[in-house]
């Protein structure tokens, strides 16, 4: 390690304590890794990682940083799909995962909690007492992270709304290290200024939250339900008319196209009937108005041409459906291809069906490297996002990965154009750049890059996520 | 016997099993050792031996790492219900082996005597091998030999041999055989089954162990195992290699079952208890067994079992497997205090006055934390046997 390093480490241990700094590559290897296919490289490695106790240490590393022009990169739990959290410029990786403060007041009817506590523990510690957070990302990313891209995870956007709709307060390290407090203590919101709705998915670029204050939902009761059908395209068709119906939502609702059912069929020895499925999970305030919401979408279902639809009451029978979409991340290893990378794509309502089915033969009749790739299809019902996960082998060279990889990211930004929608719940930046700039055109991106520019005038944090490094 | 490993068979077995690894963390959520940093978990583990392979780096930092895991496998369960199934457990067991074979950085410095005692005398900690049966003075335990054939081997395991605390788990279960007129004995010469060596990383040693054993249960005559011991346990059924003629392996909640439903065992006191069984990793997720240690604890008249929130195949560790009884890990790691610490907390907030366990590692971790939480009053760590005992 260099002089100017061991300084570094040496003046960032005088801010959080000796042991709470890391210079070992391990760690750093461990903040750096990326969900994508191919491995970091050593210059992908911070140089440091940090693990401040609060927004005070915090606020003292950002103004050292911005002292000495070392960029730091924000690292909330690493779950993210987009990788935002790789540093591009080596410098300091912050980590909140030691913010887990976590504090239940029933009698201001919310909760609050540092950015670093987990998703798994807020449900469990919520639900002891008989509440529910609005955001299901997986029991490991944190709240920190999902209030900073504004994700809920698999939860349709109108059963609770998102982070930017929950979140009464925030407290927020700015770029230049001063801390500064949103919104208020009382449940109604602010109607006018409130600058948590510019945190709340900004991904980190203005600002690192630290606490967040958000208000209690009771638990709704729940209902799930399943609807096997001839195809992808015919689930498309039915969700749209759940809309055109104004039948009750699901809280969450997922569908599984016919290659990935047919390997998760076979992997759990299920005998369902061939073709795709789409579960839902209705919610009522009584059990009986969540059942009912249920038997709606399983009357739809029939009324659509579900070769099957019934409400899952036998438990054995309902982690069997739902075990075939979490087995996801193993599709394409039944053909022995390890390697993956799944995109997002957000229809508008009326092209739907379409888009699914496009989906469905997204590798047909191709000439590049998706063509030689195993496409599998799922997403969600409800919420209309749509997922599709290309496999391939792994022992692709890794310049034959980078390559699919860009092919792959491309005809995300193509679909997405095509089918009008904009997304996001895995993350905005950095990949996505080159789509938003087409999207929203130089003028929108230009006030991106002015804010950023407003609020961290040196550019320290997650610096090169805004121009779109990845 | 299976053939001990190259360096290259080890880090080919690594780099294909560890570059599925889809990096979704969620192994990271179960592991016990994992708190609060990512590189801690399964997650950081294994990109650090991943990429300690690929950039040739191999320092006391990984060792460190590495030598963490409890081996206790719920990560591995995680990944297989919602990931690419890596076999977590086998990649740690591997790094370790080629850390100590190969790259002389393993064990973790503690363990190395461990490992020594185990070779010259036969247990991890180095007591006197002749005194391996002090425990059974005067109880009227025959040693099976061919000229005392016995119809069941009670292999005790070194813990239960030596251990004050544990050698009650010994004490009971042959108070309960003998009640139940069973044909056994023990060995007068019984050796370590390896199984902490392998955890260990030091497949050499197993070995050595295992042959040394099987000789021992050949010149006995050996049909039938029984063993208070999870870790022997698994060892035993999983990895000596007992062949198709090997002897019948159980562990004794499976036993006793077996002799309580045949008449042979017969518990007619009331023992008017609240309980809660901690399933240890080794018998439980290791080896499958959750139904037995509770049929076995509902055949007790009047006691009343309750689970506690994490149990069965997402039962939680009590931080000592893998070789964790016999180091203490820097600083910066999660300490094994903590993990057992949790478990009896857990244990507490079911409101049972019992612990019940049927693992020597686990009875004693528990119990210390018991005295370390200063609980006493409020719960008692026991084996399911020594329960077992009071209702005959």
């Amino acid at each position: 390690m260099s002089s100017d390093l061991e300084q570094l480490a040496q003046d960032l241990k005088n801010i959080v304590g000796e042991e709470y700094v890391f210079t070992d590559v391990f760690e750093r290897i461990a903040y750096a890794d990326t969900s994508l296919p191919y491995d970091v490289e050593k210059t992908d490695l911070p140089d440091v990682v940090v693990h401040p106790a609060d927004a005070q240490e915090i606020s003292k590393i950002l103004k050292y940083a911005n002292a000495n022009n070392v960029p730091i990169t924000t690292y909330g739990s690493g779950t993210s799909l987009i990788f935002g959290t790789k540093p591009k410029h080596k410098g300091i990786s912050l980590s909140t995962e030691r913010l887990k403060n976590f504090e239940i007041r029933e009698d201001h009817q919310w909760f609050e909690c540092g950015a670093g506590v987990k998703a798994g523990y807020a449900i469990e510690a919520l639900g002891k007492l008989g509440y529910f957070l609005p955001i299901q990302t997986q029991a490991g990313s944190s709240i920190g992270g999902a209030v900073s891209v504004n994700t809920i995870g698999h939860l349709t956007d109108n059963a609770f709304g998102r982070p930017v709709n929950n979140v009464l307060a925030l407290e927020v390290v700015l770029p230049t290290g001063e801390i500064i407090q949103t919104g208020s203590e009382c449940l109604r919101r602010s109607a006018g200024w409130d600058l948590a709705r510019i945190f709340i998915g900004s991904e980190g670029i203005l600002g690192i939250i630290t606490k967040v204050r958000m208000v209690l939902y009771p638990t709704p009761q729940m209902v799930d339900a399943v609807g096997f059908f001839k195809s992808t395209e015919e689930i498309g068709r039915v969700i749209g008319l759940m809309y055109e119906k104004k039948l009750p939502l699901p809280m969450d609702g997922e569908f599984v196209g016919e290659k990935a059912c047919k390997v998760g069929y076979e992997a759990y020895g299920l005998d369902f009937p061939e073709g795709a499925l789409a579960v839902t999970r209705s919610m009522g305030w009584t059990k009986e108005e969540a059942l009912r919401n249920a038997n709606l979408l399983v009357d739809l279902f029939k009324s659509a041409g579900a070769i099957d639809a019934f409400i899952l009451e036998d438990e054995a029978i309902k982690k069997q459906v739902w075990g075939v979409r979490e087995n996801a991340m193993r599709w394409g290893q039944e053909k022995g291809l390890k390697g993956y990378l799944a995109i997002e794509v957000n229809p508008a309502l009326p092209l739907l069906p379409d888009a699914m089915n496009e989906l469905v033969h997204i590798t047909e009749g191709r000439n590049d490297l998706i063509g030689d790739t195993e496409a599998y299809v799922y997403g969600h019902v409800g919420s209309d996002s749509l997922h599709c996960l290309f496999a391939f082998p792994y022992d692709w060279s890794t310049e034959k990965m980078k390559q699919v990889v860009d092919e792959i990211w491309n005809l995300e930004k193509e679909l997405q154009t095509k089918y009008r929608g904009v997304g996001g719940d895995w993350g905005w930046l950095p990949h996505r750049v080159p789509f938003y700039r087409e999207k929203y055109g130089e003028v929108s991106y230009g006030i991106i890059k002015k804010m950023k520019q407003l609020f961290d005038p040196n550019d320290i944090l997650n610096r090169g996520n805004v121009e779109g490094e990845v | 016997m299976e053939a001990l490993q190259t360096e290259e068979s080890m880090v080919r077995f690594l780099n294909e099993a560890l570059i599925s690894c889809e990096k979704c963390h969620l192994c990271n959520t179960v592991c016990p050792v994992c708190d609060p940093r990512v590189t801690q978990g399964p997650y950081g583990i294994n990109r650090s031996i991943y990429y300690g392979l690929k950039w040739n780096q191999f320092t006391e930092k990984l060792r460190d790492l590495i030598y963490s895991c409890t081996t206790c496998g719920k990560c591995e369960i995680k990944c297989k219900g919602v990931s690419r199934a890596l076999p977590l457990v086998e990649i740690i067991e591997k790094a370790r082996e080629l850390l100590l074979v190969e790259k002389m950085l393993g064990p973790m410095p503690e363990q190395t005597n461990v490992l020594k005692n185990m070779h010259v005398r036969g247990n991890p900690w180095g007591n006197a091998p002749h005194e391996r049966t002090d425990w059974a003075r005067g109880l009227d335990i025959p040693f099976a030999t061919t000229n005392h054939p016995v119809d069941v081997l009670y292999f005790v395991g070194c813990a239960s041999s030596y251990d004050p605390q544990a050698q009650k788990i010994a004490k009971n279960l042959s108070k309960l055989l003998k009640q139940a007129g069973v044909n056994f004995g023990i060995l007068e010469k019984e050796l370590c089954s390896g199984h902490e060596a392998r955890r260990m990383g030091e497949t050499g040693l197993f070995q050595f162990l295992s042959e040394a054993n099987l000789e021992l249960f050949e010149q006995a005559g050996i049909h039938h195992i029984v063993t208070g011991d999870p870790h022997s346990f698994y060892s035993f059924s999983n990895e000596y290699p007992f062949g198709e003629k090997g002897p019948k392996v159980q562990h004794y909640t499976q036993f006793l079952n077996e002799i309580i439903d045949k008449g042979q065992l017969k518990l007619i006191c009331d023992v008017d208890k609240k309980v809660t069984y901690h399933d240890p990793c080794y018998l439980g997720r290791r080896s499958e067994i959750y139904d037995e240690p509770r049929k076995l604890i509902q055949s007790i008249p009047g006691v009343k079992p309750v689970e506690m929130k994490n149990c069965k195949e997402d039962s939680n560790c009590c931080g000592m497997g893998g070789g964790r009884m016999w180091m203490e890990p820097p600083k910066t790691l999660v300490s094994s205090q903590s993990i057992a610490n949790s478990r009896v907390l857990q244990a507490l907030d079911t409101g049972a006055e019992i612990l019940l366990t049927a693992c020597p590692f686990c009875n004693i971790t528990l119990n210390d934390a018991v005295k370390a939480l200063e609980k006493e009053g409020d719960i008692k760590v026991m084996d399911i046997t020594e329960l077992i005992a009071v209702a005959l």
